[in-house]
């Protein structure tokens, strides 16, 4: 059996974070498992930026504003000691990067440039031109080759193995061989993303982002925080959901409805188009129903227009999504409008981390960061820029979190994880065996059509329990489905069976917790229950998974400073 | 009218190699990437490829197609059987890469490679980890194109001095990444990048251009390598074939404003190497006229002209 001090699950900018700072100083072993070659991860999508109150554009800002701006975004659903000690932890983060050599666009006096973002209320965003998250996925991954950080590439988690709340290691598959191995460890960091493919073709997230980490933790007697939380991006393209950074609005971008208004004036007159992501994806999608939208249906638009910025301005800051509108919509944004519709995004909820200081969750021993896991700080709605903060931020103290555990947890004993293991051999064989039954492209198409009509951006009762409806026969078809693929090696076809088991089981999370949640806060917003309800919902949601049943329990909000007010922008 | 496109994979299982056709219905306006997975979810799902973002910023999903490598995700089919006029469409995985099954490819073997021109910042005294580093717009616009770099391997698929040499010669992805450090005014220590790529046969690229010319992020690669090897001479690394064929080309057309092709050989190898392996080639050229060695080289009308060029030409690189 492997047996390493520190496991880290997943490879993008939390993991590879993790795993630099788990190992330094320390002679722990420490291995990184990733299901993709690391500068896939997911990280390098992120386009438009980081936020730290650094104050070089605007001397005004501060980290308390900062701290202010996170906490009004996620409508006060963040935890706010957990956002305090973010925003003023993110300044030093910044000069971390700048100091490894993250390319960083700079202004007149060479310090790091900063930009306007939704819901900010300086210009805090720190960015390189409009591929952030690429430029920092590349340096921390160079880093990891400069310390010798060893990875396991193509190695799929399939589970962790807790045994009366002891945590003992993981079964996962070396993908290339087709072997199932159990490792044992004294710490796991899970780092392994979102779950945005819940939606499958409504996503602007890579296609294996589906919360394989959150599904194992929830497995294993984890709960899920928040899950019904989830950010649809306002300016996905339209006709493939393929993101156009926020940095657009930032960098002074309109919304124009089929009148050419700019339509924001009626819903957020103050901020206009750089409110926060949850209002203006609404906004988009009441225009599109009151029929101010162009197209029908699954095919309506709003029009996004920069052309007033100039080519000079554009070509500089949003060179990426200028080519990314002409390849994927074929419109050139120097001198056409382009089409965009609100696509789902990100996850607020996840993985339930109680200590926010080393990312530690219930069971001792495994600890989550990312996206993959809910701090809180981003509560009921992330702010732009707030999400590759997050994962480098509290990526570093997960590995040093999980550097602590290790050196004070020794290894479990193994009774669980041996026949996990051999549950997982039985399982691999069963279904590279199996001829016939229900193609799982079928089983996930469903789920996410049922996500997206009755779980999306407005929400009733009735559509919510016929989306549950929908997912738990999904799930009961789900016990038939072959895969089409006998091989031992490299059989993606497996890998995306469970794949969509971990989808189904996270989206019947995210369903639940809406339904149950009668409330409007955030990017959570009930069509027969429009208000926020502070009285009986400031509170966050906690989803367990105990032999197969689903429980939800609430937990208090941590408020150290500002108490519940209405949200304007 | 298109009706249906044909395509041809390669497959590998591990073990044996063979072409599988497949037919799809042609559809306006589809990438690669589509054809790739509409094949896997309708008609064979044991086709394996790698795809991740599905925008082009991963750089998991190059394959090649037709004989040519291509971002699955970003290209159209419809600009594909522009380019070949055909529907019958062959994909194959990238080429100079070890291939693990179908269109998946393995990565590892080149980031030990990477390895050796020491990819990351060796950060000089004016940055700290409390405050980071000053730098000009200047200075970050000299590597904002070469980040963009996404390894998605396409380069070292076209290079042509890789497929006969893919042991030593450094990928292009590499060479722009010695580069991006190199010219880095936050690294101290450009030399630890540029002389190991000097070692590993920097002078060897042909400067075919197959890599600048399909790379998914416009990156000037030749240039980019040019640049190293400029460095590599300043750096004292001038004893060798490369620098001195390029100083035969440099040294001739500023003194004459033309190439004295029948030295050229002796200058970049030496009498000796010359006579030993060039002789019979260049008896062959003087008996066709090709070369005269009585011949003395004349300086061409308005050499003034040419030197001014250099001159020029040398302020701006020295700015």
């Amino acid at each position: 059996m492997k047996k390493y001090d520190v496991v880290v699950v997943g490879a993008g900018g939390a993991g590879m974070q993790a795993a630099l700072n788990a190992a330094k100083g320390s002679k722990l072993s420490v291995v990184v498992l990733s299901k993709i070659f690391p500068t896939r991860s997911h990280t390098g999508a992120a386009q438009g930026g980081i936020n730290a109150a650094l104050g070089y554009r605007d001397r005004t800002d501060s980290i308390e504003k900062h701290f202010k701006d996170t906490v009004k975004g996620s409508d006060f659903l963040a935890d706010q000691d957990a956002v305090h000690f973010f925003c003023e932890n993110m300044p030093k983060i910044i000069s971390e990067l700048d100091y490894i050599g993250v390319p960083f666009s700079r202004d007149v006096n060479g310090h790091v440039a900063q930009r306007p973002f939704g819901g900010a209320s300086s210009p805090r965003t720190c960015y390189s031109a409009d591929k952030t998250g690429h430029a920092i996925l590349h340096a921390l991954y160079e880093q990891c080759l400069k310390n010798d950080v060893i990875f396991l590439d193509d190695w799929f988690l399939l589970s962790l193995s807790v045994d009366n709340g002891i945590f003992e290691g993981l079964v996962a598959m070396n993908m290339r061989e087709g072997k199932i191995e159990a490792i044992q460890a004294r710490a796991v960091v899970i780092a392994t993303g979102g779950f945005g493919r819940v939606f499958w073709s409504r996503t602007t997230n890579a296609i294996n982002m589906t919360g394989d980490g959150t599904a194992a933790c929830f497995n294993a007697g984890i709960p899920l925080k928040d899950p019904e939380f989830v950010q649809f991006h306002p300016t996905g393209l339209a006709s493939t959901g393929v993101l156009l950074s926020e940095a657009c609005r930032g960098e002074g971008g309109y919304l124009l409805n089929k009148e050419g208004e700019r339509f924001m004036e009626r819903y957020a007159p103050g901020k206009m188009e750089l409110a926060p992501r949850d209002l203006v994806a609404r906004s988009i999608e009441t225009e599109i129903k009151e029929g101010r939208g162009f197209g029908e249906g699954m095919k309506s638009y709003v029009l996004m227009d920069l052309r007033h910025l100039g080519a000079e301005k554009i070509m500089e800051r949003l060179p990426h999504v200028r080519e990314l509108a002409l390849n994927f919509e074929g419109v050139d944004l120097v001198n056409e409008l382009v089409p965009i519709r609100p696509s789902c995004h990100y996850m607020m909820g996840g993985i339930h981390v109680t200590d926010f200081q080393t990312l530690a969750t219930p069971v001792d021993g495994i600890h989550a960061v990312g996206e993959c896991c809910s701090v809180s700080i981003h509560g009921a709605n992330r702010l732009g820029g707030n999400s590759v903060a997050d994962v480098v931020l509290f990526g570093k103290f997960a590995g040093i979190g999980a550097r602590q555990t290790a050196e004070r947890r020794d290894f479990a004993p193994t009774g669980k994880l041996e026949e996990e293991l051999k549950r997982w051999r039985e399982e691999f064989g069963r279904m590279r065996a199996k001829k016939s039954g229900i193609k799982f492209f079928e089983i996930r198409d469903r789920m996410a059509e049922t996500m997206w009509y009755n779980v999306g951006i407005f929400r009733t009762e009735t559509e919510m329990a016929q989306a549950l409806k929908t997912i738990d026969a999904a799930i009961e078809a789900y016990k038939d489905v072959y895969i089409g693929d006998s091989s031992e090696k490299y059989n993606m076809a497996f890998i995306n069976y469970v794949e969509v088991g971990n989808l189904l089981k996270l989206a019947k999370a995210v369903a639940l917790g809406a339904l149950n949640r009668k409330e409007s806060r955030g990017s959570h917003a009930r069509a027969d229950y429009p208000k926020r309800d502070d009285q009986h919902f400031l509170a966050h949601t906690l989803v367990y998974y105990d032999g197969g049943n689903y429980r939800l329990e609430y937990a208090p909000v941590k408020i150290t400073t500002y108490q519940p007010e209405e949200r304007k922008y | 009218m298109m009706n249906s496109l044909t395509i041809k994979i390669k497959r590998y299982d591990g073990e044996k190699t063979w072409y599988q056709s497949y037919i799809l219905p042609y559809e306006k306006g589809r990438t690669i990437l589509w054809s790739l997975t509409t094949i896997r979810e309708t008609l064979d799902s044991t086709l394996v490829y790698t795809s991740a973002c599905q925008h082009g910023i991963c750089g998991s999903c190059a394959i090649k197609v037709n004989g040519k490598s291509f971002l699955a995700c970003q290209t159209p089919l419809d600009k594909v059987i522009e380019t070949f006029q055909t529907t019958e469409l062959i994909y194959e995985p990238l080429a100079n890469f070890t291939v693990i099954r179908d269109l998946a490819v393995a990565w590892e073997p080149k980031m030990a490679k990477m390895k050796k021109i020491k990819p990351w910042l060796i950060p000089t005294e004016e940055g700290s980890e409390e405050k980071g580093f000053l730098q000009s717009n200047e200075d970050f616009h000299k590597i904002a194109s070469s980040t963009d770099c996404i390894l998605c391997g396409i380069c070292a698929s076209e290079c042509n001095q890789l497929h006969v040499n893919e042991s030593n010669f450094l990928e292009p992805f590499i060479w722009n990444r010695a580069y991006r450090y190199a010219v880095d005014s936050r690294d101290k220590s450009p030399e630890a990048h540029v002389g190991p790529a000097y070692e590993n046969e920097l002078w060897k690229c042909l400067h075919c251009m197959a890599c600048v010319t399909n790379c998914p992020k416009h990156i000037d690669l030749t240039e980019e390598i040019s640049s190293l090897r400029k460095m590599s001479i300043r750096m004292g690394e001038t004893k060798n074939q490369g620098a001195r064929h390029a100083f035969a080309f440099f040294n001739d057309v500023k003194n004459n404003g033309h190439l004295n092709e029948m030295m050229l050989p002796i200058k970049t190898d030496g009498v000796i190497k010359t006579a030993a392996t060039k002789l019979p080639f260049a008896l062959r050229m003087i008996k066709t006229g090709k070369i005269n060695p009585l011949e003395r080289p004349k300086k061409v009308d308005g050499i003034e002209g040419v030197q001014k060029i250099y001159d020029y030409a040398e302020e701006v690189e020295n700015k």
